[in-house]
């Protein structure tokens, strides 16, 4: 932990000297994050390393922010984002420890990382595939510690993968909780099925049955239901609080942010903000219960839990976003679902979504599909598009699978911030949306 | 120790385990002003770090990291990929634009700025708000030394503006993005009547079924059309994106001349050097409607002329050639409100909604527009929430005519164009 040596109480006192109100919130975040990448075969450089730490204090007083950053953890940038944010030496300045963030750790054993390309040609092969292929392999590590003059959290830590592929018919990717053989499998599956379809005519327009495989219906849930209740995203269009105990979806849908619930490499105890997370009901039975909240949306109502904050990097402000989300699993197997939208489609991955706060139109655009005939999947179709109105399409899902998978929801990019978002998911049916 | 220095020491650390080896410093100061739902922020942004390439003919290896440069590493083991350098070329003389030198907007000034322009909006349309507002005023200092002999220092001032606004509870809101050298250049006035337009022309249209007609496209909206068409001229296989969009001879129609240029006077981005110290210039890529050639960086060249294209934004960024000012060529005789008043049936289409898409291998694009249909040179009714839908080959074959008014929007480099009539492009209701 590169933050285990830093002295939050001497922090903490320091930040105290900010507060000159109750309701006045001060934090400092302090951060380190790693990625290296495996580029493409004979793509120069060779192995890529980014390392990246720094700092940012923050003071809230009522509805104005002040935020420093710095891309340097010592006393120096402390003291000086300290002074930026009150605007003003403070009164007493208790004298500082000095501030660092340790030193990063012996380069480790990136073998998993460079071999995970050639596990995934290997398996293409296995399927008797060949084709261009760039394909890009990240990891990322994440650590981080938040103080604040009541709360010093424990450190937080992350890692997770990535993966890019650049195609001749487009790009395709996505994100992993662990390499292995079964991420390998994951990646040729998904390379498998673009490369079926790279020909293949966008199914015709209309109304029809569609069933949604675990991580596309992650994409989903993470567009329909979790912008949908952030609590910025309500604010746009009115009162926040105004959402809970409304029904969104249908009684079939039970959907929670539990970061808590992560897999081991993502689990969280608290969020960007310091703050406890906790399993958030977002729908109970398709209802409202509650919404992602940070800690200056909960200063102004007690119906807004706070411990919903991320932030992408210590240069832009915390923000509502969820992380992990569950749809719990309904009774239905894939064959049932399938069966139950003869003529419709089945969409095994999604891409981007988008949400207008306002209007609540929402689209969902999916690489491709595939037909389900009265025997099953049928032939591989192209490019689609999903819209309609988020409470609509929510209300039609009318069944929910049972067989939940750990998917990455992809890299969310709400507000300039790119985020990793994940979700546990079973396959869903939607009855008859509309498809473009 | 200067940021030179510092690069020749890492250099020099690294020169001891052999090949070649580039060390890239930048460092930014920067204000961020925001209005939001979430009330008002102001941030002071330092950012510095570093990047190296380093490697041989057999494997290479690249690191970044935030704060000072480590000259002793510790270095990751290079792999199995070569890495080549440029040679070091004296740029020709530059100078600093003198913005470079002047202070960031103050706390005061930026919270006054965004205060004006939501005074102006109110009284320059009843009932219109300013939904949302992020205004960044900032100042980086770049240093890139090689083993090759590169060496080069350079600053650079930037400001954008991006505005949010609605009307009463329309649920339709429009947005406006500028980027000027320094945040003092933004005229709140300017600003409130441009906002106003887009806010008069998406709030009270239906727009057409579908619809064809003579098209007036203001700057935004072909700058964002030249951004989706960017990846046709990059690289050498651009000749053959162009072979196929058409004749080779006439790509485009006569009015159309495309140019890219790293050192474009007054350019925001405009430097002596790109990010691997090459020197920028001027390179014509479609001349008077004719490929001339691609834009491609000088590991690319064979038989083009390279530039120095290879964009850095940052020093976590690997680079990677693209435009730098890619432009359309205005013509100095032509008047926007001449275009305007010579079309007896049509649309004038004031910016974009959102980015739209383009699709280049189908060769279709679509985007969200807002402007007003005209009938004998006048703003007739407004368009409402319209699609601009068109092919590629019939975009570029259906420029008629660019007017004078040259204007810039930030679109992964900058992207510039003066207003145009095009004509083969239809309105609809849905992108379809």
């Amino acid at each position: 932990m590169p933050f285990s040596a830093l002295d939050s109480a001497a922090v903490a006192r320091a930040l105290a000297q900010l507060v000159a109100g109750p309701e006045d919130l001060v934090d400092a975040y302090f951060e380190r994050q790693e990625v290296v990448a495996v580029p493409p075969d004979g793509e120069p450089p060779g192995v890529r390393i980014w390392r990246d730490d720094g700092l940012a204090v923050r003071l809230v007083r009522e509805d104005r922010s002040f935020l420093a950053s710095r891309d340097e953890v010592s006393r120096g940038a402390f003291e000086e984002a300290l002074r930026q944010v009150a605007r003003a030496r403070p009164r007493t300045m208790a004298p500082l420890p000095p501030l660092g963030a340790g030193a990063w750790p012996a380069e480790d054993d990136l073998t998993p990382l460079k071999q995970a390309p050639r596990g995934v040609v290997r398996q293409l092969r296995e399927r008797r595939l060949a084709f261009p292929l760039r394909l890009t392999v990240r990891r990322h590590r994440r650590w981080l510690q938040v103080v604040s003059p009541q709360l010093v959290p424990a450190a937080q830590a992350e890692r997770w993968y990535s993966w890019q592929a650049d195609l001749p018919w487009g790009t395709s990717g996505g994100l992993l909780a662990e390499l292995g053989r079964a991420a390998a499998e994951e990646m040729a599956t998904a390379l498998a099925a673009s490369f079926r379809a790279r020909d293949a005519a966008p199914p015709a327009p209309g109304r029809v049955p569609l069933v949604l495989a675990p991580a596309a219906a992650a994409v989903f849930l993470h567009e329909a239901v979790a912008h949908a209740l952030e609590v910025d995203t309500l604010a746009l269009g009115g009162t926040p609080q105004a959402a809970l105990g409304v029904r969104l979806g249908s009684a079939g849908l039970d959907v929670v942010d539990d970061p808590a619930a992560a897999p081991a490499d993502l689990r969280r105890s608290s969020d960007d903000e310091g703050c406890a997370v906790t399993a958030r009901w977002l729908l109970r039975a398709g209802v409202v219960e509650q919404v992602l909240a940070d800690r200056l949306w909960a200063r102004r109502s007690t119906a807004l839990a706070p411990g919903a904050a991320r932030r992408s990097h210590r240069h832009v402000p915390p923000a509502p976003r969820s992380l992990y989300l569950r749809l719990l699993p309904g009774v239905a197997t894939l064959e049932e679902l399938l069966a139950a939208a003869p003529g419709g489609l089945f969409l095994d991955a999604a891409e981007r979504g988008r949400l207008d706060p306002l209007g609540g139109s929402f689209s969902l655009r999916f690489p491709h599909a595939q037909r389900i005939g009265e025997a099953g999947l049928g032939e591989p179709l192209g490019p689609c598009v999903l819209r309609g109105r988020v409470a609509e399409l929510l209300q039609r899902v009318t069944a929910v699978g049972a067989e939940t998978r750990v998917a990455g929801a992809g890299w969310c990019a709400k507000g300039g911030q790119r985020l990793p978002v994940w979700a546990e998911a079973p396959a869903l049916l939607l009855a008859e949306a509309e498809v473009t | 120790m200067n940021d030179l220095d510092r690069a020749e020491e890492v250099l020099e650390q690294l020169a001891g385990g052999g090949g070649d080896a580039e060390v890239y410093l930048k460092e930014g100061r920067g204000r961020r002003f925001s209005l939001s739902p979430e009330g008002e922020l102001c941030h002071f942004v330092q950012e510095q770090g570093w990047a190296v390439r380093a490697g041989d003919g057999r494997c290479s290896f690249f690191v970044a990291a935030s704060g000072p440069p480590r000259p002793r590493g510790p270095w990751p083991e290079p792999d199995g990929y070569p890495l080549r350098l440029p040679d070091a070329v004296e740029p020709a003389p530059w100078r600093e634009p003198a913005e470079v030198e002047s202070p960031l907007l103050g706390e005061r000034e930026g919270v006054a700025l965004l205060a004006a322009i939501a005074e102006a909006l109110a009284r320059e349309l009843p009932g219109a708000r300013l939904r949302g507002a992020l205004l960044e005023d900032g100042s980086s200092v770049s240093t890139l030394a090689s083993t090759q002999g590169v060496r080069a220092r350079w600053r650079q001032r930037l400001a954008a503006l991006r505005l949010l606004a609605r009307r009463g509870d329309s649920p339709v809101e429009v947005s406006l993005e500028r980027a000027e050298r320094e945040a003092r250049r933004f005229h709140p006035g300017a600003l409130a009547s441009a906002l106003a337009d887009r806010l008069a022309a998406v709030d009270a249209g239906a727009p057409p079924p579908r619809d064809r007609g003579d098209m007036v496209l203001a700057p935004p909206v072909v700058a964002r059309l030249l951004a989706h068409l960017a990846p046709l001229w990059l690289g050498p296989e651009a000749a053959e994106r162009a072979a196929a969009l058409g004749e080779r001879t006439r790509l485009a129609a006569a009015a159309v001349t495309l140019v890219d240029d790293g050192r474009l006077p007054e350019g925001l981005l405009s430097a002596p050097v790109d990010g691997e110290g090459v020197p920028t210039r001027e390179v014509v890529l479609i001349e008077a409607g004719g490929f001339r050639q691609p834009l491609v960086a000088w590991w690319q060249r064979g038989a083009w002329q390279s530039s120095g294209c290879a964009a850095r934004p940052s020093w976590r960024d690997l680079p990677l050639p693209g435009p730098t000012h890619l432009y359309l060529r205005p013509d100095p005789a032509v008047r926007a409100g001449a275009l305007l008043a010579a079309i007896s049936r049509g649309y004038y289409l004031l910016d974009t909604r959102g980015p739209g898409w383009c699709d280049l291998r189908t060769g279709r694009f679509a985007l969200p527009v807002c402007g007003f249909a005209i009938r004998d040179g006048r703003a007739q009714a407004p368009l409402g929430a319209a699609w601009l839908v068109g092919g590629v080959a019939a975009l570029l074959r259906g420029i008629q005519a660019v007017a004078r008014d040259l204007a810039f929007s930030s679109l992964g480099g900058m992207i510039g164009a003066p207003t145009v009539v095009a004509t083969g492009l239809e309105v609809r209701r849905a992108p379809g």
